[in-house]
């Protein structure tokens, strides 16, 4: 069975609300209902069928083809399935989902996977603010999960994270993994300042050596990590070939909070 | 009926009777093979019988640096108790014994169970709140800060209570040597199958036993009808030129690796020939009431 496929018309000229394009909301559906669905906008009403060129069936399988800046919440609260992505994305990508993958070929917007639970997003290029935040209402970011990133990340990447792994292939802005309780941030890059303000318990991999480092992180010196190795593998296992060895130098923070979490550098 | 005979050597018609166990697999890896090995050895070094020992256990193989979580070289260790609260109590403390204090080691789980164990999930408290979960792929694993370094350790294993202990093999022969160089050889057989491992030491038990005992509250004492020295005095199972009695424990995680565990050592047993002194193979039963596992010889050895 072919993927369905929701292909854009025209550039929207307001904000699109693609939260019900999920396999569990489409299931069972035909073509013409699936037409019929209403999009949430800013301004005027609209329909799926307005917006997009509807093609295929499997609703396990969404595609979106020649989706912009404006193409919100694409994949939230996914529940398993797949979406691919062939263009850019709007806020909130992926915001909520338990389970699942969602890829995109361009950029995606803010609050990307923020307070995921589980799955899998891989963006080509870059995200916006707060990936991996603090959705809206929640007390905690993502919760579960593995976030790839091949480009850049905006400020405050991580924030609030509670589990899970960030991979960022590009830089990471300021304050990244902020307040993070826990998990793992990977930055192939480094970050802006102030990375790792008020984490608790997480760890922040840094593949070089960041400029500023925060003084609440408290040096322990370099040693070898077995995590790194079994991270290495499993990245390896999920086709991202990066190469970073065990011996890390240490450091522990954020010390004006509980300092138990970590920054490892790779030496 | 005529007598079945391999290469001259007498497979006596019978049955090793078996047990239900259970039993569960954990890797264990470090910085070498041979510092797995140690560790490993070190975990299952008092672990021929659950008569004394709490477990039976043994190194089941060896895993190269593609097959372990870490990259790393390791070693799969099998282990098997008679039930599950045992098994917990015997995987934490030889884990936390033998694998933890040992140099760079690391220990994941080796099985998928329907049922877990917990292995870093109580260990981890030697980290004295400065452990550090992680979770990769749905499974969690554990650092633990030790003075050699950290110690990663993952949450959970799992358990199977489909495991068998105690298929059995006996080697009966014209001189102690004949026997012990066959049963060498066919633990080196069995050792390549996979769900399997002989517990005693070097795979072989040279004091099978009988139940029961003359002397109250010794539950186990020696099998008096295979002692050759015992022929002229007791009801002995041994021809008079029988010089040597040596048996091959087995545990598995299936009956089916178990059956296969035996044919391999049958044969390799066999190898040298009746002309090396072997002259029986035959295995040790209790009537067929007890365990509810038999593994009959005539249909293993074909």
């Amino acid at each position: 069975m072919s993927a369905l496929t929701f292909e854009l018309k025209h550039t929207p000229d307001q904000r699109l609300d693609l939260s019900p394009l999920v396999p569990a909301k489409l299931a069972g559906l035909n073509r013409k209902e699936i037409e019929a669905l209403a999009i949430n906008t800013t301004r005027e009403a609209l329909t799926v069928g307005d917006a997009f060129k509807v093609k295929g069936k499997d609703a396990e399988n969404i595609r979106f083809e020649g989706t912009d800046e404006r193409c919100d919440k694409i994949g939230a609260g996914l529940a398993g399935g797949v979406i691919l992505v062939d263009g850019d994305t709007g806020t909130l990508l992926g915001t909520k989902m338990k389970s699942g993958k969602i890829g995109v070929t361009g950029s995606a917007g803010m609050l990307t996977g923020a307070s995921m639970s589980g799955g899998e997003i891989s963006v080509n290029r870059d995200v916006g603010d707060q990936a991996a935040g603090v959705a809206f209402g929640e007390t905690m970011g993502m919760k579960g999960g593995f976030i790839s990133i091949g480009g850049d990340a905006g400020a405050l990447l991580g924030e609030r994270l509670r589990r899970g792994l960030i991979v960022v292939g590009g830089k990471a802005g300021d304050y990244a993994g902020a307040r993070m309780i826990a998990g793992t941030l990977l930055l192939k890059q480094g970050a802006g300042r102030y990375a790792g303000y008020g984490n608790r318990r997480g760890s922040l991999i840094f593949l070089e050596k960041p400029k500023d480092i925060l003084p609440t992180f408290s040096d322990s010196g370099v040693m070898e990590f077995d995590y790194l190795r079994i991270l290495e593998k499993w990245l390896r296992e999920q086709g991202l070939r990066i190469r970073f060895g065990a011996r890390a130098r240490r450091l522990m923070g954020d010390m004006a909070v509980l300092g138990k979490g970590e920054m490892l550098i790779l030496v | 009926m005529p007598e079945l005979k391999v290469k001259g050597v007498t497979i006596v018609e019978t049955f090793a009777e078996a047990f239900p166990m259970v039993g569960t697999r954990v890797i264990i890896t470090a910085p070498t093979l041979e510092w797995a090995m140690i560790s490993a050895r070190t975990m299952t070094g008092f672990a021929t019988s659950v008569i004394a020992c709490g477990a039976e256990g043994g190194i089941e193989r060896t895993l190269s640096r593609k097959e372990t979580p870490d990259g790393r070289p390791g070693v799969a260790v099998l282990l098997f108790t008679m039930n599950t609260d045992k098994l917990q109590t015997q995987l934490r403390n030889r884990v936390g014994q033998c694998v933890l204090t040992s140099p760079g080691s690391a220990c994941f789980a080796g099985l998928e169970g329907e049922k877990k164990l917990k292995l870093g999930a109580s260990l981890r408290f030697f980290g004295d709140g400065w452990q550090m979960s992680k979770v990769l792929g749905g499974r969690r694993y554990w650092r633990i800060p030790v003075m050699g370094g950290e110690f990663v350790c993952e949450d959970t294993t799992g358990l199977t209570k489909q495991a068998v202990g105690g298929g059995n093999l006996l080697v009966l022969g014209k001189s102690h040597e004949a026997v012990l160089a066959a049963c060498t050889r066919a633990v080196k057989a069995m050792a390549e199958i996979p769900d399997v491992i002989t517990p005693f030491p070097g795979g072989i038990v040279r004091s099978g036993s009988k139940v029961g005992s003359q002397y109250k509250g010794q539950i186990a004492s020696t099998n008096d009808a295979y002692a050759p020295s015992l022929k002229g005095a007791v009801k002995s199972d041994l021809a008079l030129n029988i010089e040597a009695v040596l048996e091959i424990v087995i545990d598995g995680l299936s009956a089916d690796a178990i059956s296969e565990a035996m044919h391999a050592g049958i044969h390799a047993i066999a190898k040298g020939g009746s002309r090396e002194g072997v002259t029986h193979i035959t295995a040790g039963n209790y009537g067929g009431n007890l365990g509810p596992h038999h593994f009959h010889l005539k249909e293993i050895v074909g």
